[in-house]
């Protein structure tokens, strides 16, 4: 056996009475790429933060090149040569790319800044390692898969041998996922070695030497490249099979959204939104894919009055809707899960109650004041329907774990009985039995006939849940298929601008 | 007209900015680490006090300011413990510290020099005023910087060094990089922290210099709450400036220009009252036409509003 | 146990802070040379020592609780409203003048000088909030500069227009209000008015309509995740100007009650010296914007006044120390924002928006 660059023996993690990690084993050799999976919660990323020096491990130890450490802090980590990527970048937007990349170690001499070096000095870092980036481009000019490259680069410029990769490719067209995964091919062969943390296991399966699946903070698996597959893969992660969705086709009714020519201006030129028209139908689920960042936020806050078009009108149930504010176009037919939960859907200081009363405050009144029982039997009954852990109604929102909060807003939205309903990424961070409740409950209510516009950045989600897909790009749509035409190649085609012709 | 416009103003404006300079200059680097410090008013009052009463004390303006320095550092240590240390609402804690800079000030008052309202001794010396040896006979450079205080010339060298630590040193880079993504500057191991005490330290010592070019340049005296909105004035300097230290100091000439302009129109028949609310109403206006570009951006994230 | 912990920890912060705060005045009090025990003692006895006094603390609380919950009332929409102190002097301002020149019978007088104080000072602090809803104006600062206008405004009006020249025309000063259009005190040879029965039911009423009440749903929601009521429903601008107008009405209303019931005439600087505004915004931060906290805050802080003013009567210390004890207070209350300031998300840039 080739001697381990890195070795993680029996670490655990307790927060409390939960435990994050449990005795995991885990091991590095030179010029590997050992890929994590696992679901939302598994302890992919309690494991990461510890071997990067963020969280110290309850118990267990970390050994590199047969030397046993322990690491205070990042900067430890990075001092003994292990460099992270995060899911969320930590660039500086207003910076150039080639300050991003040499910050923490400015070239120059004495206290004097040295840009002209850095940006020679990155220069010579894409030429070694054989990535390309313009090093005195804005850094918020620039595309996420040259934003990734920029992260890398500066990894690689701190000295790392150990690359950490936390999801690197959630906001990625396919074309940047495949530079990526043969960018990662490349390093590993200059001797640079990967761990990649993701749950998209297509990718895993076409870059990784081996895979470490975990499931609630253990090891349920290793597999070796070649004797893995995706079926196995997900079986290992999620401990049973899953039960498949029953789902009949769809027996669209009238329209109940119209979405006609509607165009956003941006600031810079390019527009936001550009003549977007679109229609959903009672009874219809209708998919909007595309990577994050085409206007899909954009179409969802003008459909629901949060924010106001240039051009274009927008019919609820034939009605036109078109500048109303918010409260009236709920009025009018719309319930809303939004894409993301505490800047749209809570208030973290809120009690639960509160936070679940939100738009259907109007309703439950008598001249002016709340029926505050009513509201209470109300949340109850949710908070048992959908079996969402709180101490109480009156528990502070923010105590509230991402699937039990999201649970309770997709509660909420789907109590306000509205012929048209979005649902903006419904189960972005959720584990696996809160998905299936919310994924069943959305079917359910396009049996009984409300008209729903489902956007995700998960193609599988997209797939598994619509009657028509549409591809988002550049705040166009780039294209419609149906569902029975619809493949994760197609879509990602689409999605990165091409055309199916 | 001419009477009103002259050399002279642009003297008399170059001494009201140095105040507000300073200050905003303070608020300036507190807002680049991610601290809108309203306490700025309390800081440059607390200023003014100290640096009278390190002048009645030590009978040397330098120990005066010296002490004005050391006794406002502490105090702001005081607001970068709370809002750094204890994460505590930084506008809540420069309320606060304004009341307690007012309140210290008018207890010592009486405390010390047991007096009311405001604290004068003839015994005390002000800041020399300097009157450059050939400058002095240059046609307008002469009447323009003719009896400024060192402060004067201080202020604007300190914009100069921050513009300079800002765009050309490391530190610099990694002061801007700790207030731009914090979450990042700390993953690279910039200590943000000590970057964001560093920033409210700074401010501190550059409010008592403005406090005692207040309470020691143009008069020797300390009155009560004497600093009259001029830390809130800044802060809006810092603002339109976008924390710049080159706008910064373009919006405080503009707030100096319209203080000078003030003090000006007193001696003409007008109620003393309205030119008072000059410098006021002037601010408020200009609120309305340069917006801290930050806000906006915030306010197009959410479509409507200003937040 | 547990209840008594429920209970007894949210007391425990303001408990601590105010054995802090009167540490710190302690330190004060040795440095003005007097003994800390007796200092004290008769800081009680200025604040609560008898019938006049405490009356007299009360009437002094009334313009502050007042006030308190107009800063409180815009802290929970969000709305950082620093104005309080040009919104009570509108507000004061208006009543001394319709007091003056409105003709009619004492009660009706008094009953609109009382209605012209609530809408000085609310259409006052509805010009900030305008001023934000619609040019982007930063409300903290602007009703901060505001301030200055209105104390410098009234000044005039006092100095020149309406002044009393009757008298001893030293001061710049209104007319004397005729007795018949003072507010009724409550019990005769005491200085407490009837405006403080009115601020004890403003803290009730609004305690109840943020509790209860759709609106109260919808500003506590404003002030806790604007986004997040903005995307349930609530409209921004109607409910700031609202907010504004209700949070400047109290204020005017503080104003004018204490026109009506203790001073009688707008004198120049009075309302300012008397620092009712800011103790105000204090009393609203030291109880986390909860209207019957603010209630209670006032009246202790008013007790810190009065007790201050006995304290200078009767020892070598001045009654500044009260005010030092006041702010010390404050700060240490503030580290409670710790938490409420953490939960929002990536708001490393503060504003005009609050707690």
């Amino acid at each position: 056996m080739t001697r381990m660059l890195l070795q993680m023996d029996s670490i655990t993690k307790k927060y409390g009475e939960f435990s994050a990690n449990r005795g995991i084993d885990f091991s590095l050799r030179a010029g590997e790429v050992h890929a994590i999976v696992g679901e939302n919660g598994a302890g992919k990323t309690t494991l990461m933060r510890i071997l990067y020096g963020m969280e110290q491990p309850t118990s267990g130890t970390i050994s590199l090149n047969g030397k046993a450490v322990s690491f205070a802090s990042p900067l430890d980590a990075i001092q003994h040569g292990i460099g992270m990527v995060h899911q969320h970048f930590m660039l500086f937007p207003t910076f150039t790319v080639a300050e991003n990349i040499v910050i923490g170690h400015e070239p120059g001499s004495g206290v004097r800044f040295d840009r002209k070096q850095a940006v020679s000095i990155v220069e010579e870092l894409c030429e070694t390692y054989g990535m390309k980036v313009d090093p005195e481009a804005v850094v918020s000019s620039t595309a996420p898969g040259v934003q990734q490259r920029v992260e890398i680069l500066k990894v690689l410029y701190q000295g790392a041998e150990i690359i950490i990769l936390d999801e690197p490719t959630g906001v990625l067209t396919p074309l940047e996922v495949k530079e990526l995964l043969e960018a990662i091919k490349q390093l590993s062969k200059q001797g640079k070695s990967f761990i990649l943390i993701s749950h998209k296991l297509n990718e895993v399966l076409e870059v990784a030497d081996r895979i470490t699946v975990l499931r609630d903070g253990e090891v349920t698996g290793v597999v070796n490249k070649g004797e893995a597959d995706a079926a196995l893969l997900s079986r290992l992660m999620v401990g049973r099979e899953l039960a498949d969705l029953d789902r009949r086709p769809a027996q669209p009714g009238e329209s109940v959204l119209e979405v006609s020519e509607v165009t956003i201006r941006g600031s810079k030129g390019k527009p936001v939104l550009d003549n977007v028209s679109l229609n959903v139908r009672a009874g219809e689920i209708v998919g909007v894919a595309g990577i994050s960042g085409n206007g899909q936020s954009e179409l969802l806050q003008v459909i629901s009055g949060l924010a106001s078009s240039d051009s274009g009108s927008i019919k609820l149930s034939g009605k036109d809707v078109t500048g109303m504010s918010t409260r009236s176009i709920r009025e009018h037919g719309l319930a809303h899960i939004p894409e993301d939960r505490y800047v749209w859907g809570a208030n973290r200081t809120a009690t639960v109650a509160d936070t679940g009363l939100m738009g259907h405050q109007r309703r439950l009144q008598r001249s002016g004041m709340l029926k505050l029982k009513e509201i209470r039997s109300l949340v109850s009954g949710w908070v048992q329907k959908f079996s969402i852990k709180t101490g109480s109604l009156d528990t502070s929102t923010q105590y509230l774990s991402g699937g039990n909060l999201q649970k309770l807003i997709v509660a909420r939205e789907l109590e306000q009985g509205t012929p048209f309903l979005i649902a903006a990424e419904p189960t972005r961070g959720v584990d696996i039995g809160a998905m299936e409740t919310i994924h069943g409950e959305l079917l359910k209510r396009r049996e009984e006939g409300t008209g729903i516009l489902l956007v995700s950045s998960e193609l599988t989600e997209i797939i598994k849940l619509s009657d028509r897909i549409l591809v988002m790009y550049e705040g166009r749509i780039a294209g419609e298929l149906s569902v029975n035409e619809a493949t994760e190649e197609k879509l990602g085609l689409l999605m990165a601008g091409g055309t199916l012709q | 007209m001419a009477q009103l416009f002259d050399l002279a103003l642009i003297n008399s404006a170059l001494r009201v900015l140095t105040p507000i300079l300073l200050a905003a200059l303070g608020g300036a680097l507190c807002s680049r680490v991610g601290l809108f410090n309203v306490g700025l008013e309390g800081f440059m009052l607390l200023g003014a006090f100290s640096a009278v009463a390190g002048n009645y004390f030590f009978g040397n303006v330098v120990y005066a300011i010296v002490f004005a320095i050391i006794v406002v550092s502490l105090f702001s240590l005081v607001f970068g413990y709370l809002s750094i240390h204890l994460k505590a609402n930084v506008i809540v804690v420069g309320v606060a510290m304004n009341a307690l800079a007012a309140g210290i000030t008018t207890f010592s008052l009486r405390a010390i020099f047991d007096v009311k309202g405001a604290f004068y001794d003839n015994t005390m010396v002000g800041l020399p005023k300097w009157n450059i040896p050939i400058i002095e006979n240059i046609p307008v450079l002469g009447p323009i910087l003719a009896g400024l205080t060192p402060l004067v010339y201080v202020a604007f060298l300190i914009a100069g060094l921050m513009w300079y630590y800002f765009y050309r040193t490391k530190s610099g880079f990694r002061f801007l990089a700790a207030g731009e993504n914090p979450l990042a500057a700390r993953s690279v191991g910039i200590r943000v922290t000590r970057y964001q005490y560093g920033a409210v330290l700074a401010s501190g010592v550059l409010c008592a210099l403005g406090g005692a070019q207040l309470s020691l340049g143009q008069v020797t005296m300390f009155t009560e709450g004497m600093t009259a909105g001029r830390g809130f004035i800044a802060l809006v300097a810092t603002m339109l400036g976008q924390s710049g230290p080159l706008g910064v100091t373009a919006a405080s000439l503009l707030f100096g220009f319209m203080d000078a302009l003030s003090i000006r129109f007193q001696g003409l028949a007008l109620p003393t009252h309205f030119t008072q609310m000059l410098p006021y109403v002037v601010t408020i206006l200009a609120m309305f036409f340069f917006k801290d570009k930050s806000f906006q951006q915030d306010a197009l994230k959410q479509g409507t509003s200003s937040r | 146990m547990n209840k008594w912990t429920k209970w007894t920890l949210p007391l425990l912060q303001p408990i601590g802070a105010i054995i802090v705060g009167l540490l710190a005045g302690a330190i004060g009090i040795l440095i003005a040379g007097g003994s800390i025990l007796e200092t004290y003692a008769e800081m009680w006895k200025g604040a609560f020592g008898g019938m006049y006094f405490f009356t007299n603390t009360l009437s002094r609380a009334t313009p502050i609780i007042l006030i308190g919950l107009g800063a409180a009332f815009a802290f929970r929409a969000g709305f950082f409203n620093l104005g309080a102190e040009g919104q009570m002097v509108f507000g004061a301002l208006a009543a001394a003048l319709v007091g003056l020149y409105l003709p009619g019978p004492g009660w009706f007088v008094c009953i609109a000088a009382l209605l012209a104080g609530v809408i000085a000072g609310g259409l006052w602090s509805v010009m900030a909030g305008y001023f934000d809803a619609r040019f982007r104006v930063n409300l903290l600062i602007s009703t901060l500069l505001l301030n200055y206008v209105a104390v410098l405004f009234a000044g005039y009006l006092v100095a020149y227009p309406l002044r009393d020249r009757s008298g001893s025309a030293a001061m710049a000063q209104s007319p004397m209000l005729d007795n018949s259009v003072w507010l009724p005190k409550l019990i005769s040879g005491m200085p407490l008015h009837i405006g403080f029965v009115l601020a004890v039911l403003a803290a009730l009423i609004i305690f109840v309509l943020l509790k209860r009440s759709v609106i109260g749903y919808e500003i506590r929601m404003l002030g806790g995740n604007p986004l997040f009521a903005l995307y349930g429903g609530v409209k921004r601008g109607p409910m700031m100007i609202g907010a504004m107008f209700a949070s400047g009405g109290l204020a005017g209303l503080g104003g004018a009650v204490e026109i009506l019931g203790s001073q009688y005439r707008y004198i120049d600087g009075a309302l300012s010296t008397a620092n009712y505004a800011w103790t105000g915004i204090m009393a609203a931060l030291l109880a986390g914007s909860h209207p019957i906290g603010t209630l209670i805050a006032a009246i202790f802080l008013a007790a810190l006044q009065t007790g201050g003013m006995g304290v200078e009567r009767n020892t070598e210390v001045p009654l500044e120390v009260g005010a030092i004890i006041q702010a010390v207070l404050i700060l240490f209350i503030s580290a409670r924002f710790t938490y409420s300031f953490l939960k929002r998300r990536k708001e490393n840039k503060s504003d005009g928006t609050a707690v």
